[in-house]
């Protein structure tokens, strides 16, 4: 008899689970509306929040470089593309993004790795005269004579790009007193080294520090440097390139409008795809594709090199629905093409692809619709070798609608056995119990069903009918949605135009480019966003504009200056 | 301070001659120091409690017999050697793990307090970093956290509730990340005694306590301008700045029982394989998974050599994480442990076959921590070595009758027995983690989330 591997998650407790409508924060828009400037021309923010002055409560704002962000930033500051960061020990999740300011401890290991990294990244960037060179062209031609003014000259724009801030009077000339210090026991190239050392373990350097400045109506907002460091990490996951520093150094992005004219700038950049690119790595299944176990003889087509190439298709086709298609979100939900190359085409069974080039392919669209029916992500939420809806559609419940689904305590759980794999043919015969067992049916009311329409995709995403012989019924609904849906096409079309779909991409962005975790009261500033998003026709280059243009962006909370 | 004992070379010398007296046998026996604070505590978690019900009513785990007459089960036989050093603590319901139930096994196992909502992390200090503050005594670390094939799962190799033991002992209880990289651990903690790696090794220092000096200070006046919490956190930056700089002043010096571990090649081994893991365990690294063994070992010796060093007093060794989704090929066993608990049905045959394992390498740390000869004692003599779990039986996540043992001598802990603790007025575990804490000399009567402890656990020593 066939052996079924796939394991199956034990039904939960009904405990806070419910299957009406999964209402967000204030759902009722009105409120927020009267706040709402967003016009695109005016200078003024979105949803100035009333007696927050921060725009987001006032928590811990100092930010710490995460791996990406470390590894991008020593690139373009010293020409490091050896991804050092990733000896750091990991970001704790959080958010999902690993960048919740509330939410990075340091350890003694974190602090002996910023030192082991930092000298090894010293002595790359300047192992060689042209690696010195770049840094500063006098050190091509430096002697005894013009050696203490080309350090002077180095030093200072080296470590105010570091700093990604001018340096305060006085801090070039105890960066130059250190050098000197090492250049007694080293040689030139070697003192430089041991500074860049110093430097890319300081707090200026590894935290976004903030001191903001008071402006003309009062208000704590961040200085012009610290604005340009704010948009240069949260587009583009690294320091601030020279036209951003040019801005700040002549005042303008102390306005709405200048930080919105930079925002655009930034997103036309090719730099931008870098970023959205981790983004959906990390909200997305698609990170490790390329390593999934699957069963060869059951499953010969899937290889790791297929697997690298649905995760580029999803890749792919999103750098092209926002930075040159229709942008929306619903769009990338519904849209009737994806990308392809020869090899993933034969893949999926579709003909006329030729080269390694990606390009744009047309979807049969009574079998896929949209990013969530890529192969990529289908395969990407499940167990080894069988589909599994419970976590397909936790996947899309969770991570797409933010609705939580709380698990259960110990003690209920001791008393739940796990279903049999070997009970049915189908997943949901063998999931069957969720919906008899009291104890799981109302938690599990809010995955299963969302999860059953995908069942017409197997382990690998691929197409199916049938499921050992028997034909897969692949009918469900989306909590918090009126009716039914019948396969995947319905589900998708159903959770685009569900509410909660539109709030929740909303806030990922937002956690992800505020460093925070959602809490209740940022609902102010997450609604005015939420509204600016929906107006926008659910527009993700304009949402991310629009996290420019809010208080929790423009301005810092002033309790603790 | 330290009452004097006698020596185990002593013994022989004397062994041979004349008649030794009564009372000294007596402070030489199972290795138990009387009348001296426990010195060292190491602590190793593994994952999936152990087999207290195989599906057909027995108890794999639990030995037979009285406290000092048994017989060691099927899946404690590897300890027969050191059994005389051995305490085996049945009985304990780790009634703290409130939460997630294999995130708050974990996190209740050293803190003995609830998980944070929301999927958060403790409430509280861990164990270790609370008798680090205490036993710490110029070391180079105060304490030192490793992992085996950690970050496994959904928790893509990041530190996560289901992956984290140790919780700093400050105002936020953070989650403390154990090192993952063999070679790297044996770098930092062995550099300097490794003559390979050594050159320049005085200039070197020079120049990192030069670096430090500079990054501290500007840690301090930066912090000066910025808000309190800002502010705090770049303090908490600084003192573990402040850490490794006193590290290099703390340099290790070889001895007669401190030795330069020997360097494995673990080339085929990937520390950081997790960053690639999924949620359900379907990204396998079989190469990573195969080396397992052997960097495990590796190591236990580093570890056992950090504490013969004085590099660190307390030590953390994590076999996994609560996903435990890895495979174990030198067993023939081909999917993962998280499979065998229960994701593919309890395998009682297969989980037995695991946590065996896992008690055949726990034997060998407690062996070589006995070879090492302080004089009078060995080190197991003077440390206490607390081996445990999230939960104790696998597919129904039950925390009663928990797989715990503990090993050593110091503070007076006496091995050698099977503590069964049935019918006692309070099974919960804060009671033994509390007693663990006494046996440093450290007074307080409760430990953890307090409605779950009522006092120190009798009989360990």
């Amino acid at each position: 008899m066939l052996k079924l591997r796939s394991s199956v998650v034990a039904c939960v407790l009904a405990n806070g689970c419910y299957s009406g409508a999964a209402a967000g924060p204030d759902a009722d828009t009105d409120v927020a509306d009267d706040t709402v400037t967003g016009d695109g021309g005016g200078d003024t923010g979105v949803g100035a929040c009333e007696g927050q002055d921060g725009g987001l409560a006032d928590r811990a704002r100092l930010r710490r470089l995460t791996r990406f962000e470390f590894n991008n930033t020593v690139r373009d500051l010293l020409g490091d593309d050896t991804l050092p960061g990733n000896a750091f020990p990991s970001e704790v999740i959080g958010n999902g993004f690993g960048n919740d300011a509330n939410a990075q401890p340091v350890s003694s290991l974190l602090v002996e790795q910023y030192a082991a990294v930092a000298e090894s990244v010293a002595a790359r960037a300047t192992e060689t005269p042209e690696r010195l060179a770049a840094l500063a062209p006098c050190t091509s031609t430096v002697t005894d004579a013009t050696e203490d003014s080309c350090a002077r000259t180095l030093l200072d724009d080296l470590v105010s790009r570091a700093y990604r801030r001018p340096l305060a009077p006085g801090e070039l000339d105890e960066i130059v007193a250190l050098q000197q210090t090492f250049r007694a026991e080293a040689d030139f190239a070697g003192s430089i080294a041991a500074v860049i050392e110093t430097v890319l373990q300081s707090a200026d350097f590894l935290y976004r520090v903030e001191h903001g400045t008071i402006d003309a109506e009062g208000r704590l907002r961040p200085t012009d440097h610290e604005m340009a460091t704010r948009l240069s990490y949260f587009l583009w996951g690294t320091m601030p390139d020279d036209t951003l520093r040019a801005a700040a150094e002549a005042g303008e992005l102390s306005t709405p409008s200048g930080v919105r004219a930079q925002a655009e700038r930034m997103l036309a950049d090719g730099r931008s795809r870098l970023m959205v690119r981790f983004f959906f790595d990390n909200l997305l299944p698609i990170s490790s594709l390329s390593a999934l176990e699957r069963d060869a003889v059951r499953y010969p087509k899937y290889t790791g090199a297929i697997g690298a190439l649905m995760r580029e298709e999803t890749h792919q086709f999103l750098a092209h629905h926002i930075f040159e298609g229709d942008g929306s979100w619903q769009g990338a939900l519904t849209a009737e093409y994806t990308f392809m190359n020869e090899a993933l085409a034969e893949y999926y069974g579709v003909a006329g692809v030729v080269g390694e080039e990606f390009r744009e392919v047309a979807l049969d669209t009574t079998q896929r619709l949209g990013v969530l029916t890529q192969a990529g992500v289908v395969a990407g939420t499940i167990h080894s070798n069988e589909s599994n809806p419970v976590v397909r559609g936790s996947f899309l419940v969770q991570k797409i609608m933010c609705t939580q689904i709380p698990l259960p305590t110990g003690d209920v759980l001791a008393e739940i056995k796990p279903p049999d794999p070997d009970s049915g043919a189908t997943a949901r015969e063998r999931f069957s119990q969720h919906s008899s067992d009291p104890a799981c049916v109302t938690c599990h009311l809010m995955m299963d069903p969302v999860g059953f329409p995908l069942e017409n995709y197997d382990a690998i995403g691929l197409w199916r009918d049938t499921e050992n012989g028997v034909t897969i019924d692949a009918s469900g609904s989306v909590p918090g949605t009126e009716g039914t849906v019948d396969g995947p096409v319905e589900l998708v079309r159903k959770i685009a135009t569900a509410e909660p779909t539109g709030r929740c991409f909303a806030l990922h962005w937002a956690n992800f480019a505020y460093g925070r975790t959602h809490a209740e009261e940022d609902s102010c500033v997450q609604e005015a966003v939420t509204v600016a998003f929906t107006d926008s026709g659910f527009d993700i280059r304009e949402l991310l504009v629009t996290l420019t243009q809010t208080d929790a962006f423009l301005y810092m909370p002033a309790g603790e200056q | 301070m330290k009452r004097p004992t006698l020596s185990r070379r002593a013994v022989l010398r004397g062994a041979g001659g004349i008649a030794i007296a009564l009372p000294w046998l007596e402070a030489m026996a199972g290795g138990t120091r009387v009348g001296a604070n426990a010195r060292r505590f190491v602590s190793v978690y593994t994952p999936g409690g152990s087999v207290i019900d195989n599906g057909a009513g027995e108890n794999r785990w639990r030995p037979t017999g009285t406290e000092t007459e048994f017989t060691l089960s099927p899946i404690l036989a590897p300890f027969e050697a050191i059994r005389h050093k051995l305490l085996v603590v049945d009985g304990l319901s780790m009634n703290s793990a409130v939460g997630e139930q294999h995130q708050a096994g974990i996190i209740a196992w050293l803190t003995g307090t609830t998980q944070q909502p929301d999927y958060g992390y403790s409430h509280g200090p861990s164990l270790d970093q609370v008798i680090a503050s205490i036993v710490a005594d110029g070391n180079v670390l105060e304490s030192l956290q490793m992992a085996v094939r950690w970050g496994t799962g959904k928790s893509h190799g990041l530190l996560h509730p289901i992956n984290v033991v140790n919780f700093e002992n400050n105002a936020t209880f953070d989650p403390i990340p154990p090192r993952l990289d063999p070679q790297a651990i044996f770098d930092s903690l062995f550099g300097a005694l490794d003559p390979s790696t050594n050159s320049d090794l005085a200039a070197r220092i020079a120049r990192k306590k030069s670096i430090l000096d500079f990054v501290d200070r500007r840690y301090s006046s930066l912090g000066q301008d910025l808000g309190a919490r800002d502010k705090q956190k770049l303090d908490e930056h600084l003192d573990k700045i402040r850490e490794l700089e006193s590290a290099l002043d703390d340099m290790i010096v070889p001895t007669d029982i401190c030795l330069l571990p020997e360097r494995i090649d673990t080339s085929d081994y990937n520390p950081t394989t997790g960053l690639d893991s999924a949620d359900d365990g379907s990204v396998l690294n079989t190469q990573t998974d195969e080396a397992i063994p052997k960097v495990g070992r590796f190591m236990m010796d580093m570890l056992v050599m950090a504490l013969a060093c004085d590099v660190t007093n307390v030590a953390s060794l994590q076999w996994s994480d609560t996903e435990a989704k890895h495979t174990f090929p030198w067993l023939g066993l081909d999917q993962h442990h998280h499979y065998y608990q229960h994701d593919g049905n309890f395998r009682p045959m297969e989980c037995e076959q695991i946590v065996t394992w896992y008690a055949e390498q726990h034997a060998y740390l407690l062996q070589q921590m006995d070879l090492v000869d302080l004089g009078d004692h060995t080190l197991l003599d003077e440390s206490v070595v607390f081996f445990g779990s999230e939960l104790a039986q696998p597919p129904t996540h039950s925390k009663a009758n928990m797989p715990f043992l503990l090993a050593g001598g110091g503070g007076g802990l006496r091995g050698g027995r099977f503590l069964r603790n049935e019918g006692i007025a309070d099974p919960s575990h804060n009671n033994l983690l509390v007693a663990i804490l006494n046996l440093f000399g450290d007074e307080r009567t409760s430990f953890g989330d307090p409605a779950h402890c009522t006092g120190p656990l009798a009989g360990l020593t």
